[in-house]
């Protein structure tokens, strides 16, 4: 087969990529203008931990602080944290009612807010539906009435100093231990009399004058007939079982009702002077450390535990 | 011929087992550093945060506290208070402070058989839908589980305003750029707590590290019932509810 030398010999043409240059040129262009843009585009840092800009963290953490906290309070005002820290109000922090601390702290001049109006209060102590019953509420309205407080443009902290708003401890391990379960023979031993009256449920039964209606009885027969047990013995619910009695000896206490003052009227509670009224009564001067229950037991209710009558003179 | 072949086989074990060691030391060898470096910063913390809601009282102190905080806009908020009142009927009615007056009216609902406050606030979530449709990579979770908005980046296009499931997000009304909730990144970054945790006064807010078993909300999670919101929605929030009735969506 001569086929191969019968085709003439051709001069090789070299292919000719001229024409590519131009795309080539324009292509490599385009990229070195898109990595440009891109590099433009994107930020430094974008995707040093992740798809975002890593310096945007910096950011986030680079922003003044408004709230410093109770402890950079104490450091100043020691004394009044010390008050407020035993009292009903110890777990609320100072600035969630003096507001943010931090001008306060760069320059003393600056004062911090003294929420003192009713309504201040009742931010916190309205009596609302949603609140949970535990929660301290108040009706202003029918708490006046009962006082007797007269004046009805009263505010709250005329009465309750707002760091240690009932004069209590709040030092647990000092107050009572209280069940809130009982075992079955501790009521029902010895209550098989039939005209003994029968709780219509279970956990309501365990009120006050149900294991202690002697002392129920007692109250009953005293001027303090309207007063609930558990407002001068606190009861602070510790869990499902127990909690712990608080019982307010404090003359502050007691005065919070009887002092006598400008807005309050005949109509509520009998009224003293104080600290003149131990000094008018006993001719004494007064002592922090006597409690009214001292001299007053029997106004309050029969007190088995407590010496009768023993006068200021000891 | 066959003690060559023995001396042969054991310099095949000798080098098969001095590769696996070395392949062994080789896969190990970035975990040890790895290890290392974690172990000289401490354990890397995960942040979280939990709403014991049977305790608010709805007195919004952490509302004012983060508008302070964070300089939140008027009419916006980054953390809220709603109040469920469910009526006899099974009726639910769901109100909520919106103006800056921060307290709830003493308007009684009369048949209601119950009645709380849930404190809200943004999920943090860890698969958060927020960050999955922002188109510039604007919103994105921090190393320690946090979810932040990169204000300089953020295009203002409001997709995760639309995205979220809990309704957290908006659009700031000066910056016009996606504003939220960052847990006080600049707080806890320094060891303090987000303000709304500051000033809560009963203590129903708790944040921590999940991954430190002692602190608070640790211990919460291992000894409290909580729920999670919309959880159906699988964006895995990190924001735990104690004692959660089931009302709450």
């Amino acid at each position: 087969m001569g086929v191969d030398s019968e085709v003439p010999d051709k001069p090789l043409i070299r292919p000719d990529y001229r024409h590519v240059y131009p795309v080539g040129i324009i292509l490599i262009v385009l990229i070195g203008v898109a990595l440009g843009v891109r590099h433009w585009l994107i930020p430094e840092t974008f995707g040093q931990f992740g798809f975002y800009r890593g310096a945007a963290l910096e950011d986030a953490r680079d922003h003044g602080m408004s709230y410093v906290g109770g402890a950079a309070c104490a450091e100043c005002h020691g004394d009044i944290v010390a008050i407020h820290d035993k009292d009903a109000h110890g777990g609320v922090p100072c600035e969630t009612c003096h507001g943010p601390g931090t001008r306060h702290i760069r320059d003393n001049d600056i004062t911090m807010p003294v929420p003192a109006t009713r309504e201040d209060c009742l931010v916190c102590h309205r009596k609302l539906d949603a609140r949970p019953g535990s929660f301290p509420q108040v009706d202003w309205q029918e708490h006046f009435r009962f006082l007797g407080v007269a004046d009805t443009n009263t505010a709250c902290v005329q009465c309750h100093s707002a760091h240690e708003p009932l004069f209590m401890d709040r030092d647990m391990r000092k107050a009572r231990l209280h069940p809130l379960i009982h075992q079955c023979g501790d009521c029902h031993l010895g209550r098989t009399d039939p005209t003994t009256p029968r709780p219509d449920s279970h956990p309501q039964i365990f009120q006050c004058d149900y294991c202690h209606p002697a002392i129920a009885a007692s109250r009953d027969k005293t001027s303090h007939k309207k007063v609930a047990c558990s407002t001068c013995h606190m009861f602070v619910r510790e869990n499902s079982f127990s909690g712990r009695i608080v019982r307010n000896a404090d003359p502050r206490f007691c005065l919070l009702c009887h002092r006598r003052t400008p807005f309050k009227s005949p109509a509520g509670p009998p009224m003293i002077e104080w600290p003149g009224h131990i000094k008018d009564v006993a001719g004494e001067t007064p002592d922090a450390k006597r409690s009214c229950t001292d001299c007053h037991q029997d106004n309050i209710h029969d007190m088995p535990t407590k010496v009768k009558g023993v006068p200021h003179a000891l | 011929m066959h003690c060559d072949s023995a001396m042969s086989r054991r310099e095949m074990l000798r080098r098969l087992v001095a590769g696996a060691s070395g392949c062994l030391l080789v896969s190990v060898l970035p975990s040890l550093a790895g290890e290392s470096e974690k172990n000289s910063k401490g354990r890397k913390p995960l942040y979280a945060y939990a709403v014991d809601t049977a305790r608010c009282i709805g007195c919004c102190a952490c509302m004012r506290a983060c508008k302070a905080e964070n300089e939140v806009p008027d009419g916006r908020f980054r953390t809220w208070i709603e109040r469920y009142r469910v009526r006899a009927n099974g009726e639910v009615l769901v109100d909520a402070v919106i103006d800056d007056g921060f307290v709830f009216k003493d308007d009684k609902v009369p048949d209601a058989v119950k009645a709380f406050f849930v404190p809200k606030l943004c999920n943090h979530c860890e698969k958060s839908a927020c960050s999955q449709v922002c188109p510039v990579g604007a919103t994105y979770t921090s190393p320690e589980g946090v979810v932040l908005v990169d204000q300089k980046r953020c295009i203002g296009c409001g997709y995760c305003v639309q995205a979220c499931p809990y309704g957290t997000r908006y659009i700031h009304p000066v910056k016009h750029v996606a504003d939220k909730c960052t847990l006080c990144y600049h707080r806890i970054m320094r060891g303090m707590q987000p303000a709304c945790v500051q000033s809560c006064p009963r203590g129903v807010r708790i944040f921590g590290d999940l991954n430190d078993p002692e602190s608070q909300i640790s211990m919460a999670l291992k000894q409290r019932r909580f729920r999670l919101l919309k959880p159906e929605m699988g964006t895995h929030p990190r924001c735990y509810y104690l004692d959660l009735d089931n009302e709450v969506i």
